[in-house]
This record gives C-alpha cells, structure tokens and sequence, in this order.
C-alpha cells in the first residue's frame, strides 16, 4: 500500500514533472525541475524514504527512472540547442582554399601504359617488360624480317655494332617469351623503342610501344579484330568504331592496320584525323608462320595473332596533346595537368 | 607510287567514282596516301578558256625589249591581243592559251590588264603553267592545230595522282600496269596486255653479253640501237612522268624510265661507243675497284658489289646507278639498252652501304618479277625507235636457270577458319583467280609478279582476306590455362610512381641516349642522329638534373621530380648490356628531406635498409649515403644552385627488400614500454651506429630504436653530442615486466658504452 502518494498522486506528479521537463527551455530551468522533482527534498524522494512495501518502492523507483531519463535528454537537448546557437557566430568563409597539400603527378605515357596493362590483365595476357638492346638476331631475323628490308637499314635503325641494336619494336620480346615456354600464350609487352627519327614537333627518336601476341589453338582472325576493339574503346571511350586496313609487316601474315573513330572530333572531323573522321592506330596481324617455325613452335597446330602501337600516339588522342614534343620536354606546368 | 589516272586508264576502264576505287585500294591494297588533282581545275567552265591559238602577228613590245605583242586567233570573231615574255616562237605558230577569267592551276586567276601600256588578254601558256612539266624557257609550241580547239582536246591538261604507299611485299604494284591489274580484280573489270610492241629488228648484229653471276643477275637484256637522235621527250610523255613524280631529261632516258613506272622493270640505256670493246660483263667488282656514279660521286667498291663492267672496267652499279663515263648525252648517237633481272638482297647491302637509294634500286631490293624483262626491253625499244628514229639492230638474252612459279595447297574450309569468317569456296576461287592464279586440283599456280610473296597457303589466304576484311566478325579468343598478373616487380613498380607521385613528386620521361655519362664504357650509337641522342646512359640523375634546372630556370618552382626508366650497364664487349630498371628523383631541399622520402618510399613497400655513408660524383661529398639498392643525397652543389636532394635506387632490388604479404605482428594485446635515453659520444660517431648496436645489444623484444634529437652544446662539452634515441620494448607473448625492461636498457646502455665510449646523460 502507498503510504504519503496514492496512485493518483504518482500519476499527477509524473505529469507534472514531464510539463516541467517539456517547459524547460534552458540549463538553468532544468536544473530547478531536476532539484524540484528529483532533489533530496523533493516529493518523490520524501515517498521514497517512507516507503514500506516492495510495490510501492518498484512502483516510485520506476517512476524516478523515468524522470531521470526524461530530464537528461531535455537537457542535453538543451545544450546542444546552446551549442548551435553558439556556433552560429563561429563562421569561415567556406570559399577560401584549403591547406595545400603537395601532390605530384604521373606523367600521361603513364597514365595510358596502365590503360593498357589493365585492359589485358583483365583478357587474361601477362605483362611483360623486356630488354631494349638487342641483337639483330631477335629484333629481325626471327620475325621473319626480309634480308632486304628497310628496317635493316642504318637510316632506320640505330645500331651499335653490326650486332647489337636497340629494337625497332617490342616485338623481340614476343620471341623471348615464345622460346622460353609453350602455347597458350597471351601476352602485352610495353616500353621503349627506337627509331631513327630527327627529333621535331612530332617526332622523337624513342618512343613507347605496347605490342600484344596470343598464340593458341584455333586463333582466327576475327579473335584479332575482337581483341583490337577492346583495347581501342578501353583507351578511347566505349563508343569507338574500328575498321581495319591491309597492310604489310614480315612477322604477320595476314597484316592490317587499324583505324579508329577520332576521338578528339567524334568523326566531325578535325586536325587530329586530317579531316578524315579515322585515326591510323599501330599495327596488327596473324602471326607468320615462318616465325613460329623460327621458336620451334608447329604452325600446323598453334595459330596465333600480334599487334602494336605507340603508346605516347594514344597518349595524344587521349589528352588532345598535337605534339610528340610535350612528353619529352618535362615542363612541370604541363606535368602538373595529368 | 604516284599513280595518274589518265595512264592507270589506258590498261584498265576506270568507269568507277574515284572515291569508291581509293576507299577500296585503301582498304584491300595498298594506303591511299594522297588523292592530288593535277592541272587545270574543271570548275565552272574553266576548261572551255583554255583553246588552241595561231599567232597571226608577233613583234617587240613598243615599251619593253623582253616582251612580245601578239596578235593571237582563238576560234572567235575578233583576235586577241597578247603580251608574251618568251621568244621560242613567231608569226604562224600554233600555241596554247587561256582566255581572260581562266584560272591557272596554281590559282591564278587571268585578267584582262595592261602590261607596258598595252593591252594584254589572256596569257600564252608555258608546260610549267599548265603543270605540264618543269620547262618554263619558252611556251608550249604545238603541232598544227584548228584555232578555237579545245586545248583539252591535244593536251593532257588535268589528271588525278594516286598517292599509294606500296608495302615492301607488293613490288608489282611499283607500276601502273601493276596497279591496274590490281584494280582489275578488285572490280570484277577487264584488263589490256602489257603494254609494248615488240619491233622487228632491222639487223643481226653481235650485243656481246656475258653473265658472270647468274645468282645476282639471273638474266640480262641487250639491245642495240643505232642513229639515235637525242632530244626532249614530247609533251605527253614529259606530262606523264611529271604527274608520276620522276624529272623529264632526254628521249631516251624518259623512255626507260617510263617503262620502269609503267611496268615496274627498270632499265638502263648506256652509250654504247664508251664501252671498251662493245661489251658488257655482269661481275663483282674487283678489289680497290671505283666508279664514278652518274650523280658525280667517286664511289669505292667492294668485292660483294654486283656490276655491270665493259671490257675493261665497271660502268655501272647493277640496279642502282649508272657510271658517269657510260651515261647517254646529247651526242649520243648508239645506244644499248639493258633489260635485266638483279637479286634483292646483295643489291640492297650495296644500296645500303653506299647509302644511295634510287627509283631502280627501290625495285630491285623488293623482288621485280624476273619474266618481266622481256616485255619491258620490247617496250623501250618500241618507245626509242619511235621516240628518236633509231634503228634497232641487235638483240641478245642472256639468262641462268628462271625460277618456276610456286605451287601452293590451298585448302577454303582452312581459310575460312583461319579468318573466322564462312567465305564460299567459288567465292575464294574467284578471288585467287582474279588475281592471277591458276587453279590445279586443290593447289594454285601463282602469277610469276607474286612469287616471292605467295608461297605458301596461308599467303593465299591473305589474298581472300583482304577482299574480305571488312566482313570479318569481331570475337574474343577462347582462351584456356591463362590467366592476367602483375608480377612483384611490376606491382612495385606502381606503388613507387603511385607513392612518389602522393608525395609531391612529378613523374618525368628523359630519353634514354645521352651526350656523355660518366662510364667510359657506356654503349655508343654508330650513326647517331643527334650528338645529344649518342649514348646509352648508365644512370638517370644526370638527366633528372638537366630537367630540374630546365624546370627551375622557367620558374615552376617547387621542383620535385621522378623517373622509372632503365640503366644500360655495359659488361662484354660484344654482350648485351646489364639492363637496370632503375628509379631516381631530384628535388629541392636538403639531405634529410630527400631522405624522409626515400624513407617513406621504403615504408610503402614495407622494406627495410641500412644505410652507410657514400661517395658519389654527382652528390655532396659529405652529405651522401648507400644502401644495397642506390644512392640518397644532396646534390653536389656545382651541378645546380641552391639546395637539392637526389636517389636512385634499383627497382629490383627494392623489389626484393619489400615485404610482401606483410606479416603480422600482435602489438595490441600485450602493452608495450616506452623509454628514452640519451647519451654523449663523439662527433665522429653515427647514430645509425648507436641503434645499430642497442639492437643487437637488447635483441628481438626492442621492436623500436628511434634517434629524436641530437644535442651539441655546453653541458655535452665540446667534440660531443648527445642522441635522444627512443626505445620501445614490446613481445608479442606476454606482457614485459618493468624489471625485464630495466635488464634490456641497461645492456644497451653497457653495449654503448662498451662500443662507442657513450656515457649516460639521462
């Protein structure tokens, strides 16, 4: 039995103290509705004290839980309320710069190597990076060049004795891998190459390639054309268009070349493409069979397909850039864009 | 080769719009590099003012010594009045002129003016203004013509040039016959013989030919050719050759040359009262042998180079060029004519080697069909006879063992699976057959022009290809058993740029040849293109160093840069070089800034060094240091103003330091204990020394000795200085006790001591 509080009184009280809560609206305030309903003197707390049996006790204990609950939230409520009114005044103009913070750059042959690399890892090819100087021997005669062909020639090609020369093309490096193990292959090498090109606005002497070889069973054509158009639209957009012309090189058979839409005109036609829509892009073709001979590979039961390109020529109709001149220059205000 | 269409048009009906017959070479033979219209413009009427005119009067200018007035008959009631600059004609003449509002084929446009006072309409044409040829001395004077006669009617006023990029493994198409048998079988269209008919010969005589080897000059053509009047070429063959890119010199030379580009056979024409005995021997030059090639150069001669030689000497470099004593002159008057067959290969090194490239060696090094000779000395001799009134008098075929024309399997279900692509066997026939091959059971007999390309099936299929390419599906290889990776080094390689690049550095590309490195063995170019381009460099700081300034001197301040690019370290003499993939940077601030981040590079590939002191040419003698994959240092300050620091570090090897999986360490469930010491020791002594020692002194529970301060002052005392190092003592089993932690301090502290004389100052 309730001795000082009936039941009705509790409910009143409760009600009571929650108006009290509810009408607070400062740190003070409520801290005179905690004293008031919850100090030493308070009602409740007097209840408390004289209670006798464990109903009553539950029942007010209950009670007082439920005002401490109550009166700590409008409390905090109120001083985040404070806070933010405090806050207010506390403003920075938002436009101003941020702390700067050094960030440097990778340089766009880069950029569009990793393009590359990322577009074959995800068809299955590994990624080779193999030696530049090299002997006539790999960088001619096993891909089938003809004794007579002008890459042979000292115009061309920059040699270091009648020997050793720096390849003309990453393709030595298909030679490498192809008599260091069996088919399947499927591989992209990248890196530099040399040609022998006085140097002006759009020519170096060195440039990058990336060149790609499959070998396997029953590689056709058409699994070439598929594999250019991947790397074409993974480089340039997904909207590209591919189409393929014949062409010659000693090491495929047949050879094509591929052109893709312009990238920089969307075929409207533009200095980059010389008004033509197309864009000449590297080289390509199903492996010789002489080479494949060459690396002791059966022809009859491994058919395969290669390609190559420039990877600073994608570089420039990735980024718009006219000039070969900027990837070598290393001007830090051009650096700093990519 | 440049291809005019007017000539392409005498072999082949060319009743196709030019942009479909370019698109279709373009696609299926050969690069259309250039579609170039030559001569007068067809707009607008502009041909109908261009006419034959007669000269019905021609006299000095009253005001100008140089200039004619003429009074010229162009078909209309009244005649023209015509001042002219040339004086190779007269009253009566026949000549070429273009009306008042024609436009020229450079652009210009005519307009009725004054010259000196006089009226002036229209303009009496030169070979050079109709791009006829390269004479402008006098104007074109023609033959008897109507007046008012379209010119277009008797002169070749304009054509359209292919400009096709022939591929080294299509010298039949180096000719125009060739080329129209290409576009013949690319349209389905009807194709004339070769061109050239034979003459009869008017004599017997000897043409005293001996081949003395039958592998570089499988056959060779004498004719002779007596009471020949040397002269210019007429307008239309001059036309054709200067729409076809070579230069007009005598009839007889133009003839040959215009067989060459007709046929793709190049000929030589030889005077024949120079040769020493009135023969011609095929042979190698002999020892110490010189020629003095017709473009004036003495040129020294190897045994291996193939000649043809008279009695007595060389007179010509097979293929190539022909010697200056034996070329034919204005006074020629005999003249022998070769039609031969040279082998590519010798005669390309001999190209090479002299560095002289011609239109016939051009040929000649890719392969030109050994059956075609004949055709082209019937030709040539044709043109001559016709050309110069010259007899022909003498014939002789000398030839060694012709090859046979190959035999290729040739299977169409093959062809269609190799290109992906079902192409119906009658189709694939049709193709091959179209091209000049003769089908025998499941073989082809291939064209003696393609020999050397068309050997085997696949090579056949090649020519079903590219009449097909672009019904070729797009499809993805079926792949099996592989799959894509970085391997560790390429993985490094990204987290270096990646890091690098996050820490302020920009990522640069310097070429891989150099003007001077510091190895005196680094690799050295034969033929260099630049002296700047000549060496393969052994290190890439000199390079990064130039750049930094290039960068400072233009104000692009702050200057940090890196590189990953290869060194080429020399080993044997005929070895390849040891290619080092190497990593290097330079930026401006001092030794330990470029230290913290090298560091920071290390800790991003979770490897660890040790570092000792270095001496390095291109870094501060004092402020350098080593560790198993580089250098890090300040730059020598002689290299560039100001303050910078530098590395270069082997990729493979820190490759190899890197920890990769990173192995896990429990340093959360048993605390660690923190403690500092400092002690003195002398200047000379490395801190890398003192931790060094306290790990080996307290073992594996030191997880870390930092150094965090060094101190010189009075309380050190002089020759002193006092690290700070903090240690912190941690195992991953169980919480240390302070006692063990006291035992471990106090080892170190004795191991210091012991080591370097250190004395504990707290």
């Amino acid at each position: 039995m309730l001795t000082s509080l009936t039941l009705m009184d509790v409910q009143n009280l409760e009600n009571g103290a929650l108006a009290a809560v509810a009408g607070a609206d400062s740190a003070d305030e409520i801290e005179r509705v905690r004293v008031e309903y919850l100090g030493r003197k308070s009602e409740l707390k007097l209840a408390l004290r004289d209670v006798r049996d464990r109903e009553s006790g539950m029942a007010l204990n209950t009670l007082r839980e439920r005002l401490e609950t109550a009166i700590d939230g409008r409390e905090q409520e109120l001083r985040r309320a404070e806070l933010d009114r405090q806050l207010t005044q506390d403003v920075l103009d938002v436009t101003l710069p941020g702390e700067e913070r050094r960030l440097g750059s990778l340089h766009p042959t880069t950029l569009t190597r990793r393009i590359v690399e990322d577009a074959f890892l995800g068809l299955g090819y590994e990624v080779i990076d193999d030696r530049e100087v090299e002997t006539v021997h790999y960088n001619f005669d096993q891909l089938a060049f003809p004794p007579a062909h002008p890459s042979r020639s000292h115009r061309d090609t920059f040699f270091i004795d009648p020997v050793r020369l720096l390849r003309t093309e990453t393709s030595p490096s298909q030679i490498h891998v192809m008599e260091g193990k069996k088919p399947p292959i499927y591989m992209v090498s990248l890196g530099r190459v040399y040609r022998r090109d006085a140097p002006d606005a759009t020519h170096f002497p060195i440039f990058h390639q990336f060149e790609g070889l499959a070998v396997d069973r029953d590689i056709k054509l058409a699994d070439l054309k598929g594999t250019l158009r991947h790397v074409m639209r993974a480089l340039f957009g997904d909207e590209r268009q591919v189409r393929f012309r014949t062409h010659y090189f000693p090491f495929t058979e047949p050879s094509i070349e591929p052109d893709v839409s312009c990238p920089i005109c969307d075929m409207r036609g533009c200095r980059m493409c010389k008004y033509t829509g197309w864009i000449e892009l590297g080289g390509a073709g199903m492996v010789n069979p002489q080479v494949f001979v060459n690396v002791g590979i059966d022809p009859e039961e491994w058919t395969g397909f290669a390609f190559g390109c420039g990877i600073e020529r994608a570089a420039q109709l990735r980024h718009g850039i006219s000039e070969i001149r900027p990837f070598w220059e290393n001007d830090l205000r051009v650096l700093r864009q990519f | 080769m440049r291809v005019p269409l007017s000539w392409l048009g005498d072999y082949v009906d060319l009743d196709i719009p030019l942009d479909d017959l370019a698109a279709r070479l373009d696609t299926s033979t050969a690069v259309v590099a250039g579609i170039e219209h030559h001569g007068v413009s067809d707009d607008d009427g502009n041909l109908g003012l261009f006419r034959v005119g007669r000269v019905l009067e021609a006299k000095k200018h009253p005001n100008a010594d140089r200039l004619q007035l003429c009074v010229v008959d162009v078909g209309e009631s009244e005649p023209y009045q015509i001042v002219c600059g040339a004086w190779n004609f007269g009253t009566g003449a026949t000549v070429a002129v273009a009306l008042p509002g024609a436009t020229l084929p450079g652009g210009l446009v005519l307009e009725r003016r004054k010259l000196r006072g006089e009226e002036s309409a229209g303009m009496i044409l030169s070979e050079q203004e109709l791009e006829l040829g390269q004479d402008h001395t006098g104007i074109i004077v023609l033959d008897d013509g109507e007046p008012g006669t379209p010119l277009g009617d008797v002169l070749p006023l304009q054509d359209v040039v292919l400009d096709l990029e022939i591929t080294g493994n299509r010298p039949d198409l180096l000719s125009v016959y060739g080329v129209a048998r290409e576009v013949a079988a690319l349209f389905r269209l009807d194709l004339a013989s070769p061109p050239g008919r034979d003459p009869a010969p008017v004599g017997n005589e000897l043409v005293d030919v001996t081949i003395e080897d039958f592998d570089g000059c499988p056959r060779y053509i004498g004719r002779l050719l007596r009471d020949v009047r040397i002269g210019p070429s007429p307008l239309w063959l001059r036309a054709r050759l200067d729409a076809a890119g070579m230069r007009p010199i005598s009839n007889v030379v133009d003839a040959t040359n215009y067989v060459m580009l007709g046929l793709g056979n190049p000929l030589h024409a030889f005077d024949q009262t120079t040769l020493a005995g009135g023969k011609i021997v095929v042979r190698r030059a002999r020892p110490g042998e010189k020629l003095r090639t017709l473009d004036g150069v003495e040129r020294d001669l190897d045994p291996s180079d193939l000649m043809i030689a008279d009695a007595e000497r060389s007179i010509a470099l097979a293929g190539i060029m022909g010697g200056e004593d034996t070329e034919i002159s204005d006074q020629t008057t005999e003249v022998l004519l070769e039609a031969a067959n040279f082998e590519p290969t010798g005669l390309w090194r001999t190209s090479e080697r002299m560095r002289l490239r011609t239109e016939g060696s051009n040929r000649w090094e890719k392969g030109v069909d050994p059956y075609l000779a004949e055709q082209a000395a019937a030709w040539a001799t044709e043109l001559i006879v016709s050309l110069t009134g010259a007899r022909f008098v003498g014939h002789t075929d000398a030839k060694g063992v012709l090859p046979e024309r190959p035999v290729v399997r040739f299977r169409p279900e093959q062809a269609s699976a190799f290109l992906g692509l079902e192409v119906a066997a009658e189709e694939q026939e049709d193709i091959l057959t179209r091209l000049g091959n003769e089908r025998r059971d499941g073989e082809y007999v291939v064209p003696t022009w393609r020999a050397r390309d068309l050997v085997r099936e696949v090579d056949l299929i090649e020519e079903v290809a590219r009449f097909h390419l672009a019904d070729v599906p797009f499809t993805l290889p079926v792949r099996r058993e592989m799959y894509g990776r970085l391997d560790r080094a390429q993985r490094v390689r990204r987290r270096v740029e990646d890091t690098l690049a996050s820490l302020g550095f920009s990522e640069v590309y310097t070429p891989s040849l150099v003007e001077q490195d510091r190895d005196e063995r680094a690799l050295r170019l034969q033929e260099p293109i630049t002296v700047e381009l000549a060496l393969l460099r052994t290190e890439l700081l000199p390079s990064l160093v130039e750049t930094a300034r290039r960068n400072a001197e233009v104000g692009n301040a702050p200057v940090a840069l890196f590189e990953v690019a290869r060194a080429y370290l020399p080993r044997g003499d005929a070895e390849l070089p040891d290619e080092r993939v190497r990593v290097a940077g330079v930026a401006e601030g001092g030794f330990l800034h470029v230290k913290g981040v090298v560091q920071a590079l290390l800790r991003s590939l979770h490897a660890d060094a040790s570092w000792s002191r270095a001496q390095h040419p291109l870094l501060h003698p004092g402020k350098a240091a080593e560790t198993e994959a580089g250098v890090v240092g300040e730059l020598h300050p002689a290299l560039l103003a100001g303050v910078w620091g530098a590395f270069e570090l082997d990729l493979e090897e820190l490759a190899g330091a890197a920890r990769d999986p990173v192995p896990y360490e429990d340093v959360i469930t048993y605390p660690a204990i923190h403690q500092d010491i400092a002690v003195s020791v002398g200047e000379d002594v490395e801190v890398g020394a003192l931790v060094d020692a306290a790990r080996s002194a307290a073992g594996p529970l030191l997880r870390e000795a930092r150094v965090f301060d060094v101190y010189r002052g009075e309380q050190v005392g002089p020759g002193k200085k006092s690290a700070a190092i903090h240690l912190t003592f941690q195992s991953p089993e169980r919480t240390l006790t302070d006692e063990e932690a006291a035992e471990l301090r106090g080892r170190i502290v004795t191991a210091l001591a012991e080591d370097f004389g250190a004395e504990l100052r707290a």
